[in-house]
């Protein structure tokens, strides 16, 4: 009786510890039970059985532990796993696993679906006009905690940061950190409770502020003023009166103010529950779990691999911040220092932080380069680190590739090698977002993204706002890593 | 499978070595010899028993014998493991840290009457 009970507490061990010493084990208790008789003596074996696996069992699954922490703190390669277990996975396992990966992803599908894009937008693009870059995970943790790996579009908008806040040219005080002070809200508006219907009062006052924010904020005074002229015309032809829901009245007047401005980033919300106030608190809790989150995720760098005929591959799907990022992206384009020609695949990379685009171009300059960025006036920077001690990539061929998908700080990457006749830009034209937003709120229940900065093209042209960047060769977005592949192996072996 | 620390070395590590000082033993008579040397205060259980010896074996300390007929009974057999010149050499050591331990103990004067 006793030795089944025994076998059967001995499943808590690891598989390679009963393989290896079940039998050997059982044996043991058997030997005991048979020289230790008696009430005393058998409650005594028991006691220490019980002690016994309480201190041991943990003991052996710790150490299979380390391997895992390995895990996760290897840069630069590929993804990494270790197994566990040393036997074949049974088949039972295998239909439980299918199961609930079924189920989870059912979830996350259906969370995507009913809780909608829209909340991580306010709570990220809450603007605090300081450059902290602190400022900016809290934004792309929203990111983080909202799906694993794909950073939705609604959230890239957010995440993109306000890289320069351009204190001296900026007329207003750009330190206030309530955003309460620095949007006009419009006063004494009672609160558009929930589901009731917006009367034209409503919507009046908030165009209205719709209005001031526009011409107080938008970085060009003439479309500002184009915009809101625009708005007021459609108010006073009645076009506003069949949207009588807030949530329909705010993707209305976003509509109106693109079609005047072609400006994406342009955006009028509206939510059911009440706006803060305040911008979102950051705790250092939240930071750091955002610094664990995208860390885990390799700093989204997918893969870093050399392909045959020694062409550089990079695949990224996010640029992140190179306080927390850095080593990581420096590993990886240390694994590719030694290769022939470099394929930066850029069709999944939804943006990010300019310190980080400009750290990964150094690498493919002999001198420092200005990389202009819409965003802001130039900065420290705006200029790459060229050239980079040890780089022997300065003078390699470079592909990029593009798909429709290919956002902001990504576009920003593809744009300015471009012009600077560094790359040779393969797929799709880009999505076009070049401008980053601040929230601004409009009363309890209405706020609105605007773009507030802009600097000097050198290159003298429009930025991609609404156009997107165009490739060089253009290809279907999953034909690209082909063509760029032929086109590095033609290249280095016609030379 | 990544190896377990020895150092320091676990006292149930240190009181296997010193049980597998004579004879060879397998894992029920390690326990025994392990309980006698401790008047009865270390009685090793099964996981703690077999864990600490899989890490000695790792370690190279001890090695397993080949299985052999016990004189008890003609159907069981069992493992008997034997202690290794590494192993010899790492239980004098800690004999001798525990010495060490036990002089600057005396030093100080923790220990009373005639144990001193």
């Amino acid at each position: 009786m006793s030795e089944k009970i025994y076998a059967w507490l001995l499943r808590l061990y690891p598989p390679h510890f009963r393989e290896n010493y079940g039998d050997e084990a059982l044996q043991l208790l058997r030997d005991r039970a048979r020289d230790e008789t008696g009430f005393f003596r058998t409650l005594r074996l028991w006691l220490d059985l019980l002690t016994d696996l309480v201190i041991s069992i943990p003991r052996e699954y710790r150490s299979v532990r380390p391997s895992l922490g390995a895990a996760v703190q290897r840069v630069g390669g590929g993804p990494t796993f270790f197994v566990l277990e040393d036997g074949s996975i049974r088949l039972r396992g295998f239909v439980f696993g299918g199961i609930l990966s079924l189920a989870v992803l059912a979830m996350v599908f259906g969370l995507l679906l009913h809780a909608g894009g829209q909340r991580t937008v306010r709570a990220s693009t809450h603007r605090e006009l300081t450059s902290s870059s602190l400022r900016s995970y809290a934004s792309a943790s929203a990111t983080a905690q909202n799906a694993e790996d794909s950073i939705p579009e609604s959230v890239a908008y957010g995440s993109t940061p306000p890289v320069v806040p351009l204190p001296q040219l900026d007329p207003l005080p750009a330190t206030v950190p309530q955003s309460e002070e620095q949007s006009p809200t419009v006063a004494g508006v009672p609160a558009a409770s929930g589901a009731a219907p917006l009367d034209a009062a409503e919507r009046q006052r908030v165009i209205d502020g719709v209005v001031t924010n526009l011409k107080r904020f938008y970085f060009d005074r003439e479309v500002a003023r184009k915009i809101a002229d625009s708005l007021l015309a459609h108010e006073k032809n009645g076009d506003d009166k069949a949207a009588t829901g807030g949530e329909a009245f705010a993707s209305l007047v976003t509509a109106q103010m693109r079609d005047a401005s072609n400006d994406a980033h342009l955006e009028l919300e509206y939510s059911e529950d009440s706006l803060p106030v305040a911008p979102p608190v950051e705790t250092p809790d939240s930071l750091e779990g955002f610094r664990q989150r995208i860390l885990q995720q390799n700093c989204m760098i997918r893969r870093a691999e050399i392909l045959p005929h020694n062409v550089g591959y990079l695949k990224i799907d996010f640029f992140p911040d190179v306080s927390v990022c850095g080593a990581s992206a420096k590993a990886a384009m240390a694994a590719l220092n030694n290769a022939d020609a470099i394929i930066f695949d850029l069709r999944d990379n939804t943006g990010g932080f300019e310190n980080m685009v400009a750290l990964i171009a150094s690498y493919l300059f002999d001198h420092p380069e200005y990389l202009y960025s819409p965003r802001g006036a130039p900065t420290e920077e705006s200029w790459t680190r060229s050239p980079v001690p040890g780089s022997r990539l300065a003078n390699k061929p470079v592909y990029v590739l593009t798909s429709s998908a290919t956002w902001s700080g990504a576009e920003q990457f593809s744009y300015d090698l471009k012009q600077l006749k560094r790359a040779t830009l393969i797929g799709e034209t880009t999505r076009g977002g070049a401008h980053a937003g601040a929230f601004h709120r409009i009363d309890d229940h209405f706020g609105m993204g605007i773009p507030e900065e802009k600097a000097i093209n050198p290159f003298g042209k429009a930025d991609w706002e609404g156009v997107g960047v165009e490739p060089d060769i253009k290809v279907k977005a999953t034909d690209a890593l082909e063509t760029a592949r032929k086109l590095a192996e033609s290249k280095l072996h016609g030379n | 499978m990544p190896k377990r620390k020895l150092d320091p070395l676990p006292s149930a590590a240190f009181q296997i070595l010193l049980a597998l000082t004579g004879d060879d033993l397998h894992g029920y008579g390690i326990m025994r010899e392990v309980a006698e040397q401790t008047d009865g205060r270390m009685r090793l259980g099964p996981g703690t028993l077999y864990s600490s010896i899989q890490t000695l074996l790792e370690a190279g300390l001890i090695e397993q014998l080949d299985q052999r007929e016990t004189a008890k009974s003609g159907q069981e057999r069992r493992r008997y493991y034997r202690l290794t010149a590494a192993g010899r050499k790492l239980a004098r050591s800690e004999a001798d840290r525990l010495a060490d331990l036990l002089r600057v103990a005396r030093a100080k004067k923790i220990l009373r009457g005639e144990y001193v």
